[in-house]
């Protein structure tokens, strides 16, 4: 046996063993074993202690992922396991992935109008040609300003003008407001006059090699571009991201290079999520090449910095205005390709009769029946498989937060000139927006932010908050003492009410570091799931009681509990 | 496979040792870090699996333009089952000398190199220089005329070097598109290697024109075409293409040179949000002799075989003048297959003020198509005509 094969071997082990043990550090519920609860519970950001110099860049073949998603991954059975990375109150913490934003804090029209961007816009009145676009389906380059800042320009194709530009504008803002990392994106503009070309410029031939850009290469983009009345282009500029570029990440695994990277990406709830985030916006290209890892150092600190790249793939955008089947579909679907070749095409699709109102720079985009549950991105992925119905309470609340004021400041940022356009994708994006909610906030038991003071537990209930669901004829609370150290639960008393404030019984603990544990349910006739109740674990402090736990839909089976 | 769960056992259980022996780190984010930190001692680059390796290179080939691909187109219709290679040189940027050669089941051979230049004038023109040589064993002869049978087939053999220049232009890139060149080629018959009769055992010079001729033609020919057809010629859904293409061919010993029109519509009609397509063909072809000139047997225009009418034989029937039409209705599948119903129509008369639709002989059928976005590799049809069954196999469209 080689040596090469033992350390392949040993890194194999060493992955599952790692991977075991990383299921059961962030999440609350999932060991038995020590503490249920560390002190620091819940933690606010996600550690990134080990220095991950040494990561290498990887790119996953686009062929490849794209055969593996169609054919392996939508036979993917979902494990059913809670979101791993969350923190023991079902919350994500920030960290390198994520940053927490809308629905956590407060997201202002002026703060979701700027969005990602930090930096000054590029100055277009000179652009030097550096490289040909290298990613994405829409044309572009790759170019200095007239500052000498690297930008990657994208224009609009000819059947979409203003389109693709707009969506990339739009949906940056959307997606960094849901605590994405995004990439500082700005419209503006391209004069063909005042186009330069680096003499060191070169662009990939189909003899394979790489020799100077010319004028003609320009051209030959330009022709399949939309062009201004002024004979200028509209382009949307994202600025080079900072640090060595990595790859995009995989919606499965971890970077077996990156030290910090110890949650399989599939149990990411930010990930999971995506299934949710993508159906409200259409995001259809969920692939990684429209993701991207950077080797970063942020404040002495060097981590892989984890970016959704381009989220152009938005709205009603898609590679030729004939993708007919684009976001009802997956490319192939077994069932669909035998529907359709057993019944001579009869059996029609929902894609074939669904109306549209169809503006260039929007495209397909309809709110009317559009059903987020049965939204299909290009291909699947791992994550996609992976959501959970906590999960996708969990994004719906963050698509909730969306008022429609700040749905339509965002829209605004996609400059469209066409104010009918502007309006119709406000108006979906609010529809579908208002279809989340009912859809996601009613599926589980939707109790929030549970709070317990002054001998009363008071708490929210996200849908009926959110108007999609009446109030519940009762809400019930069983108690229980809870040993941190053993799990066990000794029940108390129970109580119930009408309202979303109940009494605390007597005889709770009153010693400092002593728990309570809280089973919230609801009677609510039509939402038989708010029985099941959530589970919710305060700890005492000083200055009384702390929630440290919620757990929405355990993985394991509800211990019962001793009375 | 006993090795490596040993090996894995091995040290998970050694490392749950360890870990119960440690104590609890007492917050989480000590214990996320004493994850991280025995992640960073077995760190590793991404190791792609095989199947990643393997799909990766496909894509790389793809992508790169294929060096070695292959080729099956055979060396003249009729010949069967084909298999053939070929590989590219590219000589710059985008232009590339292509060398390849087919084999077909029947003992059809095709050896040629072309010279592509694809991106002359700035992008509106295309350039081919062809020169090769074939052979086809035992191309079928039916007789002349719409009225042959099928129970008295014959078959001749010819080779045939050839070489051709053919530059299309679009000078508006776009609808517009001019095509002309000339081609210069000897056709040589010989005794049919088929089970059938050789063609010279049934007829002679007398009653079949150009039979043992030996034929060199310096062939012209000119194309005005309008092109909507969408997304591509070989994958098109929806669009139109219009084309008349003038021929002549000039016998440098003057007695069988002839000239010949060929007249072409296709339409696609999208239902359905191109849920179906219904894609219409129609092609008349005309030839007329020169003065004093005959048009030898083996060039008359003729339908018949896998592209025009699918349910006959290639080149089943021959005349001076033919009419096929086509209609298909197309399902689509999925994004890589569509099914097809088709009926096909058609005739050969000997006088163009004949092509008309009496007696036309017609076929009916169902077929599939593997396709990418922009060609269709694959088509795999079924053809029911009164003369029997056919099975299809091609790698392009149908038209």
């Amino acid at each position: 046996m080689s040596s090469t094969f033992m350390q392949s071997l040993t890194r194999r082990a060493g992955f599952l063993l790692l991977t075991g043990a990383a299921l059961g550090l962030l999440a609350t519920g999932v060991s038995t074993k020590g503490l249920k609860f560390y002190s620091d519970d819940p933690i606010s950001r996600e550690p990134e202690s080990q220095d991950p110099s040494k990561a290498q860049p990887y790119t996953i073949g686009s062929l490849y992922e794209m055969t593996y998603n169609l054919f392996v991954t939508a036979g993917y059975k979902p494990t059913g396991v809670r979101a791993q990375n969350i923190n023991t109150i079902g919350e994500v913490p920030d960290s390198s992935w994520f940053t927490n934003r809308i629905g956590t804090v407060p997201v202002t029209t002026e703060q979701i109008v700027r969005g990602p961007l930090v930096g000054a816009p590029p100055d277009p009145s000179k652009w030097v040609l550096t490289r040909e676009k290298t990613s994405g389906v829409h044309p572009g380059f790759t170019a200095r300003d007239a500052k000498g800042e690297t930008w990657f320009l994208e224009f609009d194709p000819p059947e979409f003008p203003e389109g693709a530009t707009g969506a990339v504008a739009v949906a940056t803002k959307l997606f960094w407001a849901l605590g994405y990392n995004q990439v500082e994106s700005y419209l503006s503009t391209f004069d063909p006059k005042h186009v330069e070309i680096d003499p060191k410029a070169t662009i990939k031939r189909p003899n394979g090699k790489r020799t100077p850009f010319t004028h003609d290469d320009i051209n030959a983009i330009l022709e399949h571009v939309a062009q201004n009345k002024d004979g200028t282009y509209r382009i949307v500029a994202g600025r080079l991201l900072p640090g060595k570029i990595l790859g995009g990440f995989l919606y499965i695994g971890t970077r077996p290079d990156d030290p910090n990277d110890i949650v399989p990406h599939q149990h990411r709830r930010e990930l999971r999520a995506l299934r949710v985030f993508g159906a409200w916006t259409n995001l259809t290209d969920l692939k990684a090449a429209n993701t991207l890892d950077t080797l970063v150092t942020e404040n002495g600190r060097t981590f892989v910095k984890h970016y959704l790249q381009d989220v152009g793939s938005t709205f009603g955008m898609c590679n030729d205005k004939y993708e007919w089947d684009l976001s009802w579909e997956h490319f192939y679907q077994g069932d669909t390709t035998r529907k359709r070749l057993f019944t001579l095409g009869f059996g029609l699709s929902p894609w074939q009769t669904v109306k549209y109102e169809e503006y260039p720079s929007i495209g397909k985009f309809e709110g009317d029946v559009w059903d987020p549950r049965k939204w299909r991105p290009q291909t699947p992925t791992t994550a996609y498989m992976e959501l959970r119905d906590d999960d996708a309470f969990w994004a719906a609340r963050r698509v909730a937060a969306f008022t429609d004021e700040l749905i339509r400041a965002a829209v605004h940022q996609g400059q469209y000139s066409d104010p009918k356009a502007e309006k119709l994708l406000g108006d979906v994006l609010i529809k579908r927006r208002d279809r989340i909610k009912s859809i996601y906030l009613t599926a589980v038991n939707p109790i929030v932010s549970p709070k317990l003071d002054g001998g009363k537990l008071t708490f929210d209930n996200a849908a009926v908050a959110g108007g999609v669901a009446p109030a519940p004829s009762m809400y019930r609370a069983s108690w229980f003492r809870f040993d941190n150290a053993t799990g066990e639960s000794q029940p108390i008393s129970d109580t119930q009410g009408s309202t979303t404030t109940l009494d605390a019984p007597s005889g709770l603990p009153s010693s400092s570091g002593s728990f309570v544990r809280v089973d919230i349910a609801a009677d609510s006739d039509g939402h038989p799931t708010w029985k099941k109740p959530v589970h919710t674990y305060f700890r005492r402090g000083a200055d009384g009681w702390k929630l440290v736990g919620l757990e929405r839909m355990p993985d394991a089976p509800d211990a019962p509990a001793k009375k | 496979m006993w090795k490596l769960i040993t090996v894995a056992a091995l040290v998970v259980l050694s490392a749950g040792t360890a870990a119960a022996q440690e104590t609890q780190p007492p917050t989480r984010e000590q214990a996320i870090e004493q994850a991280q930190a025995e992640k960073d001692k077995v760190l590793h680059p991404v190791v792609p699996t095989k199947a990643e390796y393997w799909l990766d290179k496909a894509e790389s080939i793809l992508s790169d333009g294929m060096r070695w691909h292959p080729f099956f187109e055979n060396a003249y219709s009729g010949g069967g089952f084909t298999l053939g290679a070929g590989y590219a040189f590219y000589l710059g940027s985008y232009s590339f000398l292509d060398v390849r050669g087919s084999y077909t089941i029947t003992g059809y051979k095709r050896l040629e190199a072309e010279y592509l230049a694809p991106r002359l004038f700035n992008r509106r023109g295309k350039l081919s220089l062809l020169g090769g040589w074939r052979d086809a064993t035992q191309v079928a002869f039916y007789g002349i005329g719409g009225g042959t049978t099928d129970n008295a087939p014959t078959n001749y053999r010819f080779t045939q070097p050839y070489g051709s220049a053919l530059l299309t232009l679009r000078p508006t890139r776009r609808v517009l598109m001019l095509r002309g060149g000339a081609e210069y080629s000897q056709w040589t018959q010989k005794h049919g290697e088929g089970t059938d009769p050789s063609v010279e055992e049934v007829y002679t010079p007398q009653t079949l024109p150009g039979l043992g001729a030996k034929v060199t033609y310096l062939h012209s020919q000119g194309t005005v075409g309008l092109d909507w057809l969408a997304p591509a010629p070989d994958y098109a859904r929806r669009g139109t293409y219009l084309g008349v293409t003038g021929h002549d061919y000039n016998d440098k010993d003057k007695n069988f040179g002839f000239q010949q029109v060929d007249y072409e519509a296709i339409q696609h009609i999208p239902i359905l949000r191109e849920a179906w397509v219904i894609s219409l063909h129609g092609r008349v072809q005309t030839a007329f002799n020169k003065s004093g000139q005959e048009i030898p047997f083996f060039m008359l225009p003729s339908v018949g075989g896998g592209s025009s009418l699918r349910g006959f034989s290639s080149w089943r029937f021959r005349d001076n003048n033919s009419l096929l039409m086509q209609a298909e209705w197309r399902i689509m599948v999925n994004r890589f297959l569509d099914a097809a119903f088709f009926y096909d129509a058609g005739k050969v008369t000997a006088r163009t003020k004949d092509l008309d639709f009496d007696h036309l002989r017609d076929d009916y059928g169902f077929g599939l198509r593997f396709h990418s976005p922009f060609a269709t590799p694959l088509r795999v049809e079924l053809a029911k005509s009164n003369e029997g069954l056919s099975i299809v196999f091609a790698s392009s469209a149908a038209f």
